[in-house]
C-alpha cells in the first residue's frame, strides 16, 4: 500500500505519530457512508442535525435507555466510542433493523480498529432492543475488506469540496438532514 | 417544536414544576406547555428571572419582548447547543466577498419583488386593476443587473416597495388610508398593522436562524448592524408580503379589525391590545397554513419555510449550492 493509502493514513493518525496529514474516521462515520454519500459528508462538516426530528428523538431514547446495567462506554483515542459488555464483547444497539448494513460496518470498524490498531481482538453483537433481538458479528478476512474499502470510500467523500448531489432512497424521510438536503 | 405563545396581560412569568406559569397581576394562574413551544411572545410588562430563563434555554424555547410603543425590543434566545466556527467564517466570507455578497443581495431582492408582485396579481385578477404597478414591478426586476452595487440594489427595492404599497389604499376599504409608509412610531392604522406584522415576521425569522448556527447579525442586502439582527431582516423582506400584508387585507376586508382597535399615542397611532389580539390569532392561523413543497415532497407549514429558508442559505454558504430564496409558486 502506498503512503498516500487512507487506510495508511488512518493508521498513522492514530497510532499518534506526527502526521500533518490526520485523517480521523468516526463509527457514524462509517455507518453515513453505507448509508448515504451525502449524510456522510454534511457530518463531516458538522453540520446540524434537525433535533427535533422523530426519528433522531427515538433513536436517543433507545441508545440511552437499553442494557444501561450491563455495558460501558469507552472512548478510544479520541476517535471512536465504543460500548464494551462485560464479557469483553463490543455492542452497537439500534433502534431497528431496518438498516442493517450500516450497523454493521460501523460495528465491523471498532472491530477491526480494535484488532489493527490497538492490537486486540474482540467479538462484537449487534442488538435491537426494540425487537429484543442480537446478532454475533465476526471480523472474517471478508469483512476486513469490506472495512478497508469503506475507510478508502469515506475518504474520498470527506475531502471533497462539495457533497455529492442528492438521491432519493426509500429512508430519505426519516432523515435528520432531510429538509437541510433536499431544499434548495 | 412549533406552538408560538403570545402573552397579553401584565405579571410573572415563572418556571413551576416542570412548566411555565404566567400570574397576572389579578393573581389568575395560566400555563404554557414547553414541550412544544418554538417561542414565547411577550406583549405586556412582565417580570421574569433566571431561573425561568435557564428552563427555557434546557427546552430551546425562545422569548420575543415586544414594547407597545416599538414593536420588537429584544430576544432571550436559547443556546441550543448550536454554534459552529465553521459557518459563521462561511458566513462572515461570504459577506466579505463583493461579488458574492451582492449576489445574494440581488437574490433576496428579487425574491422579495417577486412575492409583492404574488399579492398584487391576486388582487387584479379580482376587481382591481393594477396592471400599472405589475408593470412597475417587473421593470423594477428588470433593472436588477448582476453589477449592482449594495445601495442601488437597497433602490431597486424601494421604488418597488413603493409601487406596492401603493395598492393598499385600493384594496383596503373606506376609511383605512394609508398614504405611503411611515413608522417610529407609525402615523395611521395601516402603517401600524404593517409595523406590527412585520415586527412579528422579524421576530419569526429570529427564531428560525436560532435553530441552525447562523450568525443572525450578519447579513448581506442590509449593512451589518450594531443593534438588529440584520440577518433576519434580509430573511423577513422576502416573507412580508406571504405572511404579515395577507394578514393586514385579510382582518380589514373581513371587518375583524376596525377603527376602534387603535389608539392615538405619542404622536403615533397603535393598535389596542384587542387589536394586537385579533391580528396575532390571524398571523398564527397563518403561520400554521400548509402548502405542499414540491422538493420536500410533503405539505409544510409557512412557519416551517422560514426554518427552509434558513437551512437554504446555509447550505448555500457551506456547499456552494445554489441558493434560490423563497418566491411563492403557488
Amino acid at each position: 500500500m502506498s503512503d498516500t493509502d487512507p487506510v495508511e493514513k488512518l493508521r498513522r493518525t492514530a497510532q499518534d505519530e506526527a502526521t500533518t496529514d490526520e485523517f480521523r474516521v468516526t463509527g457514524v462515520m462509517m455507518q453515513y457512508y453505507e448509508v448515504c454519500e451525502r449524510e456522510l459528508w454534511f457530518a463531516s462538516r458538522h453540520l446540524e442535525i434537525d433535533r427535533d426530528n422523530a426519528a433522531v428523538v427515538r433513536g436517543t431514547q433507545v441508545d440511552d435507555s437499553a442494557y444501561d446495567e450491563k455495558r460501558r462506554n469507552v472512548s478510544i483515542d479520541g476517535m471512536i466510542a465504543i460500548d464494551v459488555l462485560e464479557d469483553g464483547r463490543v455492542m452497537e444497539v439500534k433502534p431497528s433493523s431496518s438498516l442493517v448494513d450500516p450497523a454493521k460496518l460501523q460495528l465491523l470498524y471498532y472491530l477491526w480498529y480494535l484488532e489493527h490498531i490497538v492490537g486486540v481482538e474482540r467479538e462484537g453483537v449487534l442488538a435491537h432492543p426494540t425487537e429484543r433481538r442480537r446478532e454475533a458479528v465476526e471480523l472474517t478476512p471478508e469483512n476486513e475488506q469490506w472495512v478497508e474499502d469503506a475507510i478508502r470510500g469515506v475518504h474520498d467523500i470527506v475531502t471533497q469540496e462539495t457533497p455529492p448531489g442528492a438521491e432519493e432512497k426509500p429512508f430519505c424521510e426519516s432523515c435528520a438532514y432531510h429538509d437541510f438536503c433536499w431544499s434548495c | 417544536m412549533t406552538e408560538n405563545y403570545h402573552v397579553f396581560s401584565d405579571g410573572r412569568l415563572e418556571r413551576h414544576n416542570d412548566t411555565v406559569r404566567l400570574v397576572t397581576e389579578d393573581d389568575e394562574k395560566k400555563y404554557l406547555p414547553v414541550e412544544n413551544a418554538e417561542a414565547v411572545f411577550l406583549h405586556g410588562q412582565i417580570d421574569f428571572n433566571t431561573r425561568l430563563v435557564s428552563f427555557l434555554n434546557d427546552h430551546g424555547v425562545a422569548v420575543h419582548i415586544f414594547g407597545w410603543n416599538d414593536y420588537y425590543a429584544g430576544s432571550v434566545m436559547p443556546e441550543r447547543g448550536q454554534t459552529s466556527g465553521r459557518t459563521v467564517t462561511e458566513q462572515v466570507r461570504a459577506y466579505d466577498d463583493p461579488e458574492h455578497r451582492r449576489q445574494l443581495a440581488r437574490k433576496f431582492i428579487r425574491a422579495s419583488i417577486h412575492n409583492m408582485r404574488a399579492n398584487v396579481s391576486y388582487y387584479d385578477n379580482r376587481d382591481h386593476d393594477f396592471g400599472s404597478v405589475i408593470t412597475r414591478l417587473d421593470t423594477q426586476q428588470e433593472r436588477l443587473e448582476p453589477g449592482l452595487e449594495i445601495n442601488e440594489l437597497m433602490g431597486v427595492e424601494a421604488t418597488a416597495r413603493r409601487a406596492y404599497y401603493s395598492t393598499f389604499d385600493d384594496i383596503l376599504p373606506d376609511g383605512f388610508v394609508f398614504g405611503g409608509r411611515e413608522y417610529n412610531p407609525p402615523k395611521n392604522e395601516v402603517n401600524s398593522l404593517i409595523s406590527f406584522g412585520n415586527s412579528l415576521v422579524y421576530a419569526n425569522v429570529v427564531s428560525a436562524i436560532r435553530a441552525t448556527a447562523l450568525d443572525p447579525a450578519i447579513s448581506f442586502l442590509h449593512e451589518p448592524g450594531d443593534r438588529r439582527y440584520s440577518l433576519s431582516l434580509d430573511i423577513a423582506d422576502i416573507f412580508k408580503p406571504l405572511l404579515a400584508d395577507r394578514v393586514i387585507f385579510r382582518l380589514v376586508n373581513r371587518q375583524q379589525v376596525d377603527m376602534g382597535d387603535f389608539e392615538e399615542r405619542l404622536n403615533g397611532c397603535l393598535l389596542t391590545e384587542s387589536g394586537r389580539e385579533a391580528y396575532l390569532k390571524e398571523f398564527e392561523q397563518m403561520l400554521d397554513q400548509t402548502v405542499e413543497h414540491p422538493r420536500l415532497n410533503r405539505k409544510v407549514s409557512y412557519q416551517h419555510l422560514l426554518r427552509v429558508e434558513v437551512y437554504k442559505l446555509k447550505k448555500h454558504l457551506l456547499t456552494g449550492e445554489e441558493y434560490a430564496p423563497f418566491e411563492r409558486w403557488w
